[in-house]
C-alpha cells in the first residue's frame, strides 16, 4: 500500500503543477482526493491494514493527501497570479485617458477677478454690489464730478430714454455704499460691469468690468493706500514686483494718483505698464454723501478714505499676455481652454 | 500736447537734464508723458558740406562716388545713394563716429569696394522731417564745416497729457513756471505778462459791448493798421512747425505763437469786414456763421458770439468765421483777446463738435490775468514781423480787476491724509511757495491766479505730496475685519457653481450685456427689452433681457469654428423691464448644452447625444438645487423655443430650461439639438443651507421592484407624489429604473408606456423580516391602483 501511495505521489506532483487552468487543476484534485479519488479510495483500504503497519501507512496516507494538497494549492496561486498578470497585459499606458464631460474651464477673466478677490479679501476688504443702470447723481454728481464735466455727455456715456444711465465706472458703488451703511468703516471691493461708447476695437470693449475698492474710517491715510495696492500687485505679479504711484487727476479723489507695475513682456525689457488709478476720496464725496443721508457719519472734517479702481479686462490681458481685448467676449472655446 | 524743449529753453535753462530725467520729472509731478521726439542731431560731427565733384560708382549702377568739402581744407570722398544733388549742392554730412537719430553710428568703411568715409543725410536721417526721396538740400549760403546743429538746432518734442485740472500746463510759458517750481531753477528774464501792459482803457460803447458778462467777464480789442500780410519769418514758422502746427500767415501764426507760449486764445478780426464796434452777445436762435473750417454752424440762444452790428463773426472761443478772416490782402486788423466762461464754451464745443486749441483751453479755465498781457505781446510782434501802427490803444468792455483767493492749509489733517507725521510745517509751505504761492501767515496761502484748482486745504495737499513725490510717502498695511455682507455670499456662491460647471465639462463664457434687437428674440425668459437711447451700433441697442442670447451667439461662433460639442456657461446680470416701464437688475446663470456628452475618443464607442435630461441632470447636481425638490412645468411654446418649462422650488421659480427650436438651431447651423437653461441667482442662494446631520440607519434597508402600466400622458411626477404622500413609514425611498414604451404598438398599446419603480424599505429599530416587507409592499401597490389610473405587472 506503501508503494502504491508513493507512485501516486509521484504521479500527482507531476501532473499538478502542468495543469493548465482551474478546471484541469480541480479535475486532478477530484482524481486523487476527491471523494472517489484514488487516494479516497487506497484510505479506505486502511481498515484491511494489519495493526502493526497501520501507524506508518496512516502516516504515509497523510503525507501523501497534505504533499498534493500543497502542490494543489501552489499551483493555484500560481494560475491566479499568472491571470492577474494577463488582466493587465497588452495595456499601452500611453493612450490617453477617459474623459467624463471633458474638462471645462472659468473664463480668464472669472480668475483674474477671483485672484484679486481672494487676494483683497485677505485684507479685510468685503464685497459690494450696486446697479448697473445708475442715476446721474450716483455716477456723476455725488462723485465731484460737474454737470458739464467731457465725460457727462450721450457721446461718451450710454443714456436711457428715462435720463438713467449705464455707469460709466464701478465708483457709483462707492456712493451706494456710503448712502446706506450703518457704521464706519467701510472697507469694500466691487467687481462690476461698466459702460463706455468706446467702439469695439483691439484695446476697447463698450462692455468691461472693473474692479472697485473704497476704505473710508477715521484716519485713512495715503500711506495706507500705497501700502494696501503694493502688497495687492505683488500678491498678482509677484512678490519683487516694482510698484510705482504718479501724481494724476480725477474728480472724485484728491490726491489723485496712478499705479505702474515694472513687468517684462515676453522677449522684452521691462517697462512700467499703467494698471490702476487711485487716491484720497475727495471731502466733496463725503460732503455730498451727508447732504444726501442727512447725518453726519461722512463728516469730511472727522473721516477720510482712499479708494481705487482697475480694469479687470486689462488685469487679464497682461498677466496671461492676451494680445486683443475681444478675445475675451468671443468665448472661442480654443481660446478658452488655454485657461 | 506737443512741447518743444527749445522753446521751453527760451523760458528756463534746462541744459543740466537728459531727455529721461526731464521725462521723470514731469511724470511725477503728474504730467504723463506719452512720447518724446527727438529732432535732429546736437552732434559736432554732422557738419555743412559742399559737393564738388562725383563720379559713377564703377561697381554698383545706383552709387555715386562724390568728393566733398567739409571745412578741413581737404576733400572727403563719400559713396552716396542718392540722385538729388548736384555738384556745388551744400548737404549735411555725418562724419564718422556722429551718432544719428535713432541709435545709427557712423563708421568708415568700404561701399562695393569703394572707400566712403561718412555719410551724407536726407532730412529723415536727421529726425527733422519725413522726406526721405533725397539729401537734404541746404542754403548755398552756408560755409562748409558749420556744425549743422547751428543750422538746424536739435529738439526734443514732449508729447504731454495735461490733466484737465491744470489748464495752466497748456502754454510753454506755463510748463516752464512748473519746471521751475520742481527744478529750483529760475525763469529767464522779465516774462510776467500780467504786469508788463502799457496803457489799457475802458472801450466806449461803440467800440466793444457786452451784453452777457457772465459769459464774458473782459474783452481786450487792439487795432493796427497798415499791416502787410505775407509769410512768417523763419524763427516763427519753425516755432509753430516745431509742435506740428501748420504756418498760414504772419499775423495768424503770432496768434498762435502766443496762444502755445502764453495758453491765451487769441483771434484776428480784418477790420475792414466788421461794421461798426464788436458786440459779445449770445447768438439768435437759428442764427449761422461759416466758420474757418469752411462748414456752417447754425447756433442756439445759448451760444456766445462775437458780432458786429449786423451779424455773428466768431463762435466766441471756439472759433472764427471765415468772412472776417484775417487775408492775403488785409491791411486793418481788430485783435481780440478776451476771458470767456469754462461751461459756456464747453457747451457751445460739444453741442457743435467742434474742438479748437482755443476751445479746448477756455473750457478748462484761461489765467485772466494775463488776457491784456497776450494782447501786448501780440501786438508788439504784429508790428515787428507784419509792419503797421496801431490805432487807439488798449481798450477793454468788462472788467480787469482780480482777486487772489486765500487758502488755509490744516497742517495736522494734512499729516494725517498724507500718513506722514515727520513732515513739517516748513517744508509744505517751502513746497507751496516754490509752486508761486504766497503765505499770508503760518497757515494761510494767497493762490496765483492761474491755479485756479487750488480751492481747499486738500488742495494744498495733493500739491504737497505731488512736488515731495510720492516717493517719500511711506507705505503701511493695515487690515480691518470688516463682517461680510450679502454680496459676500452672493459671489461664494457665483464661485462654486462656476467651479462645478467647469468640473462637469463646461466652458465659462462672458459676453455682452449689450446685444441686438434679433438676439432680443432669444432671451428664453422674456423677449422684452430695454433700450439704450444712443447705441453704437444695432448690434448693442438693448440691454440683455436674458443670458441665453449671449450663449446662443456663443455657440454659433463655436459651430462656425467646427466644434460641435458645446458646453457654455455664463454668470451675470439680466434687465428685466417691468410692466411699470422700470427696470429690475437681477444676476442669472445661463446655460447652454448641445451635441456629445463626452468628446470622442479611442474606445471606439460614439458617445450619445445630449438630450434635455443630460441638461436637466447637470443643474440639479449644482450646488443651490441639489437638495432642494424642484420639478419642471412645462410652458406654451412660443418664439425659438421649445419644451420650455419652468424650474420651481415649492412656489418658488428658481429658472426655466427648453430646447432651441430647430428652425432657430439651424440657422445656426447647429448640428444637433440645443438646449438652453436660465437660472435666478438669487433663487438658487435659498437653496443653500448648512446641512444637519443625520443618524446612520443602524439596520439594513430591503428593495422591492414595481412595473406598471400607465396612460403615456401620464407624467412621472404624478407617481412620485404619491409615493412621497403615502404614509408608510418603513417607505423610505423610490426610484424611477424604467420607462418603456413602443411607439410601433407591437409590444405595447402606442398610447401606453411602461414605468418601473424601485421601493427601499427600512425600520428604524429593526431588521425587516420578508414577511413585514411583503405586507407593506402589498399595501403600497393596492393603494396605488386606487390612486392612479396604473396597471401593476404582478
Amino acid at each position: 500500500m506503501i508503494a502504491e501511495l508513493d507512485a501516486l505521489q509521484t504521479e500527482a506532483l507531476a501532473a499538478i503543477p502542468t495543469a493548465s487552468d482551474e478546471t484541469s487543476l480541480e479535475a486532478l484534485r477530484v482524481q486523487y482526493l476527491g471523494k472517489k479519488g484514488s487516494v479516497t479510495l487506497l484510505g479506505a483500504g486502511m481498515k484491511d491494514v494489519p495493526p502493526d503497519q497501520k501507524k506508518a501507512v496512516g502516516a504515509k496516507l497523510n503525507e501523501v493527501r497534505t504533499a498534493m494538497t500543497d502542490a494543489i494549492v501552489a499551483r493555484q496561486l500560481q494560475l491566479q497570479a499568472e491571470k492577474d498578470a494577463k488582466a493587465i497585459e497588452g495595456i499601452d499606458v500611453t493612450l490617453p485617458g477617459r474623459n467624463y464631460g471633458g474638462v471645462g474651464t472659468l473664463h480668464p477673466l472669472t480668475q483674474v477677478r477671483d485672484l484679486a478677490i481672494r487676494t483683497l479679501r485677505r485684507m479685510g476688504f468685503i464685497l459690494a454690489d450696486g446697479p448697473e443702470i445708475e442715476t446721474e447723481w450716483h455716477c456723476f454728481d455725488a462723485l465731484n464730478t460737474p454737470p458739464e464735466h467731457p465725460a457727462r455727455n450721450e457721446k461718451d456715456t450710454f443714456y436711457l430714454h428715462d435720463g438713467r444711465l449705464l455707469r460709466t465706472h464701478t465708483s457709483s458703488v462707492q456712493i451706494r455704499t456710503m448712502e446706506i451703511a450703518k457704521t464706519l468703516p467701510i472697507r469694500i471691493i466691487a467687481p462690476g460691469a461698466a459702460y463706455r461708447r468706446d467702439e469695439i476695437d483691439a484695446t476697447h470693449l463698450s462692455v468691461f468690468n472693473q474692479l472697485e475698492g473704497l476704505y473710508v474710517a477715521e484716519n485713512v491715510s495715503l500711506a495706507e493706500l500705497k501700502g494696501t495696492l503694493v502688497a495687492f500687485f505683488r500678491e498678482i505679479f509677484g512678490a519683487g514686483t516694482a510698484v510705482r504711484f504718479r501724481p494724476h487727476f480725477f474728480p472724485f479723489t484728491e490726491p489723485s494718483l496712478e499705479i505702474d507695475v515694472k513687468l517684462e513682456a515676453k522677449g522684452k525689457d521691462a517697462r512700467w505698464i499703467e494698471i490702476a488709478g487711485c487716491g484720497m476720496v475727495d471731502p466733496a464725496v463725503f460732503s455730498e454723501i451727508c447732504a444726501k443721508r442727512g447725518d453726519k457719519l461722512f463728516d469730511p472734517e472727522k473721516v477720510t478714505g482712499f479708494a481705487f479702481g482697475m480694469g479687470l479686462e486689462r488685469l487679464a490681458m497682461i498677466l496671461h499676455g492676451i494680445s486683443d481685448i475681444r478675445h475675451l467676449i468671443e468665448n472661442d472655446v480654443r481660446f478658452l481652454s488655454q485657461f | 500736447m506737443q512741447v518743444s524743449l527749445n522753446w521751453l529753453s527760451t523760458h528756463i535753462d534746462l541744459s543740466g537734464y537728459t531727455t529721461a530725467q526731464l521725462s521723470d520729472l514731469l511724470t511725477f509731478a503728474g504730467v504723463e508723458v506719452e512720447g518724446i521726439e527727438e529732432r535732429g542731431v546736437s552732434s559736432d560731427k554732422v557738419v555743412v558740406a559742399q559737393i564738388k565733384e562725383f563720379v559713377q560708382h564703377p561697381n554698383a549702377d545706383r552709387l555715386s562716388v562724390c568728393q566733398v568739402d567739409d571745412g578741413s581744407g581737404s576733400l572727403r570722398q563719400i559713396v552716396c545713394g542718392a540722385k538729388n544733388f548736384q555738384a556745388g549742392d551744400k548737404v549735411p554730412l555725418a562724419l564718422p563716429g556722429a551718432s544719428l537719430p535713432g541709435g545709427f553710428e557712423i563708421n568708415e568703411g568700404k561701399l562695393r569696394g569703394v572707400d566712403s568715409r561718412g555719410m551724407m543725410c536726407s532730412g529723415k536721417e536727421l529726425g527733422i522731417g519725413d522726406d526721405h526721396g533725397g539729401l537734404l538740400i541746404l542754403d548755398a549760403s552756408l560755409v562748409p564745416g558749420t556744425p549743422f546743429s547751428q543750422v538746424m538746432p536739435g529738439d526734443v518734442l514732449f508729447d504731454l497729457e495735461i490733466t484737465p485740472n491744470r489748464p495752466d500746463l497748456l502754454s510753454h510759458l506755463g510748463l516752464a513756471r512748473e519746471l521751475a517750481a520742481l527744478t529750483g531753477l529760475p525763469l529767464k528774464g522779465e516774462r510776467d505778462y500780467t504786469r508788463s501792459v502799457a496803457s489799457v482803457r475802458q472801450a466806449e460803447p461803440d467800440e466793444v459791448t457786452i451784453s452777457d458778462t457772465d459769459l464774458c467777464s473782459l474783452y481786450c480789442a487792439r487795432v493796427i493798421r497798415g499791416i502787410r500780410v505775407g509769410p512768417s519769418p523763419d524763427w516763427l514758422r519753425q516755432r509753430l512747425e516745431s509742435i506740428g502746427m501748420r504756418s498760414i500767415n504772419n499775423i495768424v501764426d503770432i496768434t498762435n505763437y502766443v496762444l502755445m507760449e502764453m495758453g491765451q486764445p487769441l483771434h484776428a478780426f480784418d477790420l475792414s469786414k466788421l461794421t461798426g464796434g464788436v458786440q459779445v452777445r449770445r447768438a439768435a436762435a437759428g442764427e449761422t456763421i461759416k466758420a474757418l473750417d469752411e462748414a456752417d454752424y447754425s447756433l442756439e440762444a445759448g451760444d456766445l458770439v462775437i458780432a458786429d452790428a449786423s451779424s455773428a463773426l466768431a463762435i466766441a472761443g471756439v472759433m472764427g468765421g471765415l468772412e472776417s478772416s484775417v487775408t492775403d490782402t488785409t491791411t486793418d486788423i481788430l485783435l481780440e483777446a478776451a476771458h470767456f466762461s469754462p461751461p459756456a464754451i464747453r457747451k457751445t464745443s460739444r453741442r457743435l463738435g467742434l474742438i479748437s486749441d482755443s476751445s479746448y483751453r477756455f473750457e478748462r479755465g484761461v489765467d485772466a490775468a494775463q488776457t491784456l498781457g497776450a494782447a501786448d505781446l501780440a501786438v508788439r510782434l504784429i508790428l515787428e514781423v507784419a509792419g503797421g501802427q496801431e490805432d487807439g490803444g488798449a481798450r477793454f468792455a468788462g472788467s480787469v480787476h482780480l482777486e487772489r483767493r486765500e487758502v488755509k492749509l490744516d497742517t495736522q489733517r494734512a499729516l494725517r491724509l498724507l500718513g506722514m507725521p515727520d513732515l513739517t510745517p516748513d517744508e509744505m509751505s517751502a513746497v507751496l511757495t516754490k509752486l508761486g504761492l504766497e503765505a499770508t501767515d503760518d497757515s494761510t496761502f494767497r493762490i496765483p491766479t492761474y491755479r485756479g484748482d487750488l480751492v481747499r486745504s486738500v488742495d494744498l495737499v495733493e500739491e504737497i505730496s505731488r512736488v515731495i513725490g510720492l516717493d517719500r510717502v511711506p507705505e503701511c498695511v493695515t487690515a480691518v475685519a470688516v463682517p461680510s455682507d450679502a454680496a459676500d455670499r452672493a459671489y461664494d456662491l457665483s464661485m462654486h457653481l462656476r467651479q462645478a460647471l467647469a468640473h462637469r465639462g463646461f466652458n465659462e463664457a462672458q459676453t455682452l450685456r449689450l446685444i441686438s434687437q434679433a438676439q432680443v428674440a432669444d432671451g428664453l425668459t422674456t423677449t422684452d427689452a430695454m433700450p439704450v437711447k444712443s447705441p453704437l451700433s444695432e448690434d448693442h441697442a438693448f440691454l440683455r433681457p436674458s443670458i441665453v442670447p449671449g450663449l446662443i451667439s456663443t455657440a454659433a461662433h463655436n459651430i462656425r469654428h467646427s466644434q460641435n460639442r458645446l458646453r457654455f456657461f455664463e454668470l451675470g446680470r439680466v434687465f428685466i423691464k417691468l410692466p411699470n416701464g422700470q427696470v429690475r437688475e437681477d444676476e442669472r446663470m445661463g446655460l447652454l448644452l448641445s451635441g456629445p456628452v463626452s468628446s470622442p475618443s479611442w474606445h471606439g464607442k460614439d458617445p450619445a447625444i445630449a438630450d434635455v435630461f443630460d441638461l436637466k441632470g447637470i443643474i440639479e447636481s449644482l450646488p443651490g438645487v441639489n437638495g432642494s425638490v424642484t420639478e419642471l412645468k412645462r410652458l406654451k411654446d412660443e418664439g425659438n423655443f421649445m419644451l420650455k418649462c419652468e424650474w420651481r422650488a415649492g412656489n418658488r421659480v428658481i429658472g426655466w430650461i427648453g430646447q432651441l427650436h430647430p428652425r432657430r438651431a439651424r440657422e445656426i447651423d447647429a448640428r444637433n439639438a440645443v438646449f438652453v437653461a436660465e437660472l435666478s441667482l438669487s433663487a438658487l442662494r435659498q437653496g443653500t443651507s448648512i446641512a444637519k446631520f443625520e443618524e446612520l440607519p443602524k439596520f439594513p434597508s430591503v428593495s422591492r421592484d414595481v412595473a406598471m402600466e400607465v396612460a403615456a400622458d401620464l407624467p412621472h411626477s404624478k407617481v412620485t407624489s404619491f409615493f412621497a404622500g403615502i404614509k408608510e413609514p418603513l417607505l423610505i425611498s423610490t426610484k424611477i429604473f424604467d420607462v418603456f414604451s413602443d411607439p410601433t404598438g407591437t409590444r405595447m398599446p402606442k398610447d401606453r408606456k411602461s414605468l418601473a419603480y424601485s421601493l427601499t424599505y427600512r425600520a428604524p429599530d429593526k431588521t425587516l423580516e420578508t414577511a413585514d416587507v411583503d405586507a407593506v409592499h402589498q399595501r403600497v401597490l393596492s393603494s396605488l391602483e386606487k390612486a392612479l389610473p396604473v396597471v401593476i405587472r404582478r
